[in-house]
């Protein structure tokens, strides 16, 4: 039986509304084996961007822990929990989320520079090359297309060669020929890798390339399946 | 059950050491630096100006240890208001060492060319005065020329008032005077001693030919001395105080003058180096304010950095390293400006300063301007800096995300640290904590008021906010309001430098009022003194030949203190526990006689009592209220005074309080009349003159007729005290400037720091059909708006300021010159409409599309 890499046991997290409480995520549990692909489905207000922030130690839990890698994150600090992201994920955003100031081959370069690597600009041209940049390296993203700056992102997650990748609605931004394009990157260069994968997704057909889909509605889970990759 | 780690071991590596942060901080500064100049730029000025003045400052006490000697003109100088007897100046002799002297009054001088005359400071020279220094003439024979006879020199300013070139006569007393030439320079003199008393010179030996030296005439004596080393100065100064002491001579030496010259310009000093320090404080305010900005538009970023696996100190120290750095390039820019406008100085100085001040650079105001400029930067970049630390990663996925509340040693470390900053900056500025503690505890008055008026301005116009204007008025003012614009902060920082201007020209415009007051509603403008008794009658005659009216004729007599309260002068000033200051007992007072009240004048405590002739102690006399403090007297006190070598006993009925501008002349003691009325006395007599041909006929009859005759026309002495104000307000304006500047550089980081927002709302606009021209509109009326809310602010707190320090510190009533407030405020709002419309044209002028696709 494959490692357990991430675990979700009773996740709940809510938020003050005027007098309320707003729950948003309602006793969620569920495991990602090392290696996996998991979708995570749902309607928008379902709890999915929630729970993949959750999952990668970007916010804490009302109640409920989340272990990554054996990292039992809510007892964590802010600056463990980044350093353990640094060490162990990578992450792929909607919005791409680079460093306007930065240059593709310089936002790649800065997830292992901030590990105190050296000369690890041959690798982030290789990745950029993989990614069919590699005669972008030196431009900003304000000089990129959206489908170009997602690939630039995509570099720079597996860069570290990540245990886990977390991609939240990685073509929610791009038209269909450049969404096409991302997707069959992302999954390449993940298969190749190994990585473990946690996807957030509206796109049920993107869901259907994972092993395992779980569909939220209401903070809660209220279907998990296997799909035919699987 | 599952088993958790719970600890993570993380390399924690110095900031020094992390090669990462330092390569962030410089990639990211690479895009960032023409938004960080105008962070800087906020440094620049407040830098250049403390520069500036401390430069100033050690170049003139510099110019003062190495002109010591010129500032006096000699070793020693002995002063005395009656002719130096044979005693002093045996000794002198006896003792072989050169001397020089002068003889000073003042006196009526007319100007043969025109027939006009004027009140000048005579100053009759004898010797070879100056012995350090020189007495610089044109022509350069002048001086020369002088010592040989009937001829005089003229200060610069006066000749050229009058027009008097070399070939012209002046007429002194009875004596007509060849012009010799102009006086460009002496030793101790400066273009402000001569705008407030021009002088005319001549020789000691022609005084006595223009018969102005009668009885009662004031003249002081001087006699220069110069010896040939410190010692002999020493035992000189030994040798002649029991001299002095007896003869109530006084003395001063090169020491003395340079610990006075110090003290006022180290007064003069910490009053402009504190309006450097506003300056520099107005620079913080748009330090912190830019990097607030800053930092919340750095907040995706840091959420990215965050997420790939940053920690919170790291992010600021990306941060903290590029506002370190561009601080110390502000404070190295400043500082060199600050030596450059040194070299300006001099020039806005000049009228102040009786040395030459050479262009030096202060190697230790730069390098004080270096570090102050560094401590600056990092203390009020930390503050708004320490929120990216707690920069939540969730933001990434939510840009609501809101950080967790943290207790952040460093921010409350910060906070104390620029509470204490204002106080020790401004106690090591001034070299004094008082000053230092009450500047700090004014300046957080004035900014706290500032910030109060500018709230509650913005709080009027929201509560009165013109919804039926038209959409243009109406945004722009709503502009104001948007989140981060600032607006509260740059009404204070513009708001004050047009307060230092405005309360600058009301305090100005209440004094010169004062003086206008006075000669408007005063009887008399025109004062005639030193009138013999034998001359009473034709000064009379004169004046109502002239068809004016005599509004006082009034005796004066001089007079010494020899006892009070039953205790000799000699006494008193021997005694250590006496309050009373000796200049009050030892100086010649003018006294009247009369038994009623003047109508300047109002008896406080005490009556009027009449002679009794032939009644025991029945000599009462009333003093004016001030003088009661200094003498320590009070009604039924006793004094002796000593009248031209009589001595009489007389008794304080009562306490006058005098206004003393009004009607002048007023006095410190009034005697009753049919007591002194035989003592030798001498007359002044005021009229009024409103006509000026009038007034230069009066005068030219008056100077031909009774030469000895001076006469003070108070118009005349409205256009000294108005030019003396226009020299002292060019310095303080220079001044200001800084104060302006540093809140314009404030408006323009704030304008350029705001430009993405409002290149979205311009967007926006444009999208639902809005037209260049209307987006132009909007854009200069928001500026407007806040150029008239900055002014209002200012304007606002300085009729407040200006009525405070008129009505508790000048004592004046307080005169508004609106037009000139207008003018200031006109000017603030033009500058700000100007900075804002010059820093927003890519806002205004770029296509929409375009500055989506940059987005």
């Amino acid at each position: 039986m494959a490692e357990i890499l991430l675990a979700a046991e009773n996740l709940t997290k809510a938020y003050p509304s005027g007098d309320k409480k707003l729950v948003v995520l309602d006793q969620v549990s569920f495991t990602v084996e090392q290696g996996s692909r998991l979708a995570i489905i749902g309607p928008s207000g379902s709890g999915k961007t929630t729970l993949l922030g959750l999952c990668a130690g970007l916010d804490v839990p009302t109640s409920g822990t989340v272990s990554l890698m054996g990292f039992k994150l809510n007892a964590m600090d802010e600056d463990d929990r980044a350093y353990l992201r640094n060490q162990f994920t990578g992450f792929v955003f909607q919005n791409f989320q680079l460093l306007s100031t930065l240059t593709a081959l310089e936002n790649v370069m800065v997830p292992l520079e901030l590990r105190g690597e050296r000369h690890v600009q041959p690798k982030a041209k290789e990745l950029l090359d993989r990614v069919g940049l590699g005669d972008r390296l030196h431009h900003y993203p304000s000089q990129l297309s959206g489908g170009e700056q997602q690939r630039v992102a995509i570099a720079r997650a597996f860069i570290t060669s990540p245990k886990i990748l977390f991609a939240d609605e990685p073509t929610g931004n791009l038209d269909e020929e450049n969404a096409q394009q991302i997707i069959d990157l992302l999954f390449g260069i993940n298969g190749e890798e190994k990585t473990t994968l946690v996807l957030v997704t509206h796109n049920l057909e993107l869901a259907q390339k994972t092993d395992r889909i779980l569909q939220m509605k209401g903070g809660r889970i209220v279907d998990e399946r296997r799909t035919l990759v699987s | 059950m599952i088993e958790y780690i719970l600890k993570i071991k993380r390399k924690i590596r110095p900031v020094w050491q992390d090669r990462w942060v330092w390569n962030m901080a410089w990639r990211d500064a690479r895009h960032n630096l023409s938004r960080l100049f105008l962070l800087i730029a906020s440094l620049i000025t407040g830098i250049a100006a403390v520069v500036s003045i401390g430069s100033l400052n050690y170049s003139l006490q510099g110019a003062l240890d190495q002109n010591a000697k010129e500032l006096l003109g000699a070793d020693l100088v002995i002063n005395s208001n009656k002719k130096f007897g044979t005693d002093i100046t045996d000794y002198l002799d006896t003792a072989k060492l050169t001397t020089a002297g002068d003889a000073e009054m003042a006196s009526m001088v007319m100007f043969m060319n025109s027939g006009q005359s004027r009140l000048v400071k005579l100053m009759a020279l004898s010797g070879d005065f100056p012995f350090y220094g020189s007495l610089v003439t044109q022509p350069s024979d002048a001086y020369a020329r002088m010592k040989t006879g009937r001829y005089a020199m003229l200060d610069e300013s006066l000749a050229k008032q009058f027009e008097v070139s070399s070939d012209d006569s002046i007429k002194i007393g009875n004596t007509v005077f060849k012009v010799a030439g102009v006086v460009t320079k002496i030793p101790g003199g400066g273009a402000l001693t001569s705008t407030i008393a021009p002088a005319v010179y001549i020789a000691m030996q022609t005084l006595d030919s223009t018969g102005l030296v009668q009885f009662g005439s004031r003249v002081s004596y001087r006699l220069f001395v110069k010896t040939n080393n410190k010692k002999e100065t020493e035992t000189t100064i030994n040798g002649i105080k029991p001299i002095t002491k007896k003869a109530g001579y006084s003395y001063e030496t090169v020491e003395g003058r340079k610990e006075g010259l110090g003290r006022s310009f180290r007064s003069v000093y910490q009053f402009f180096s504190l309006l450097a320090f506003i300056a520099l404080i107005l620079g913080c305010i748009g330090v912190a304010s830019s990097v607030h900005i800053y930092a919340r538009e750095k907040r995706d970023e840091v959420a990215v950095l965050r997420c790939i696996g940053s920690s919170g100190w790291q992010a600021f120290n990306i941060y903290f390293i590029q506002i370190f750095f561009l601080g110390l390039i502000g404070s190295a820019i400043g500082a060199t400006l600050g030596a450059g406008i040194q070299k300006i100085i001099p020039v806005v100085f000049k009228d102040f300063i009786p040395v030459d001040l050479p262009f030096t650079i202060s190697w230790e105001a730069v390098a004080e301007g270096m570090l102050l400029g560094a401590v600056v930067s990092v203390l009020f970049a930390i503050l708004p800096l320490v929120s990216i630390r707690f920069v939540p990663p969730l933001t990434v996925l939510r840009a609501d995300a809101t950080p967790v509340k943290m207790f952040s040693k460093m921010r409350w470390s910060a906070i104390l640290l620029i509470a204490l900053f204002p106080v020790l900056a401004a106690a090591y500025q001034t070299s004094s904590w008082v000053t230092g503690l009450a500047f700090s505890a004014g300046l957080a008055v004035a900014l706290g008021l500032l910030a109060l008026v500018a709230w509650g301005l913005l709080k009027l116009v929201r509560r009165f906010f013109p919804k039926n204007a038209r959409f243009a008025f109406r945004h722009a003012l709503s502009n104001l309001y948007r989140p981060n614009n600032q607006t509260q902060v740059l009404m204070i920082t513009i708001g004050l430098g047009g307060f230092i201007i405005a309360t600058l020209n009301i305090i100005q415009h209440s004094l010169l009022g004062q003086v206008e007051f006075t000669g408007n509603t005063n009887q008399s403008n025109t004062i005639l003194f030193d009138i013999q008794p034998s001359q009473k009658e034709g000064v009379i005659t004169l004046i109502k030949d002239n068809k004016l009216p005599l509004n006082q004729i009034v005796p004066i007599v001089t007079c010494r203190i020899q006892e009070l309260k039953g205790r000799k002068v000699e006494e008193l000033i021997a005694d250590t526990v006496n309050k009373v200051p000796s200049w009050a007992l030892t100086r010649e007072y003018r006294v009247t006689y009369r038994d009623s009240l003047h109508r300047s004048e109002e008896l406080t405590k005490g009556k009027l009592h009449s002679f009794e002739p032939g009644k025991k102690d029945s000599v009462w006399v009333t003093i004016s209220e001030g003088m009661q403090d200094q003498l320590h007297v009070d009604v039924g006190d006793s004094l002796v005074f000593d009248i031209q070598g009589v001595p009489l006993r007389v008794r304080i009925s009562g306490i006058r309080k005098v206004e003393w501008p009004k009607d002048p002349p007023n006095f410190i003691f009034v005697f009753p009349m049919g007591v002194i009325d035989q003592a030798p006395q001498i007359w002044v007599a005021t009229t009024r003159v409103d006509e000026v041909k009038g007034a230069n006929r009066f005068q030219q009859e008056l100077v031909t007729a009774y030469p000895n005759v001076s006469l003070i026309d108070l118009r005349l002495v409205l256009s000294t005290v108005e030019d003396l104000f226009g020299k002292i307000s060019i310095v303080i304006r220079f001044l200001a400037l800084f104060s302006i500047v540093t809140g314009l550089v404030v408006l323009a980081g704030a304008v350029v720091n705001s430009k993405f927002v409002r290149i979205r709302e311009n967007v926006l606009l444009r999208t639902i059909g809005a037209r260049t021209r209307q987006i132009m509109q909007i854009t200069l009326m928001e500026y407007a708006y806040l150029g008239v809310f900055s002014a209002l602010t200012g304007i606002v707190l300085s009729l407040g300021g200006g009525w405070a320090l008129c009505r508790f510190f000048f004592e004046v009533q307080m005169g508004v010159a609106w037009g000139d407030l207008a003018t200031v405020g006109g000017a603030v709002v033009l500058l700000t409409v100007f900075i804002g419309w010059f820093n927003s044209r890519e806002v205004i002028s770029t296509p929409p599309l375009q500055i989506l696709r940059k987005e």
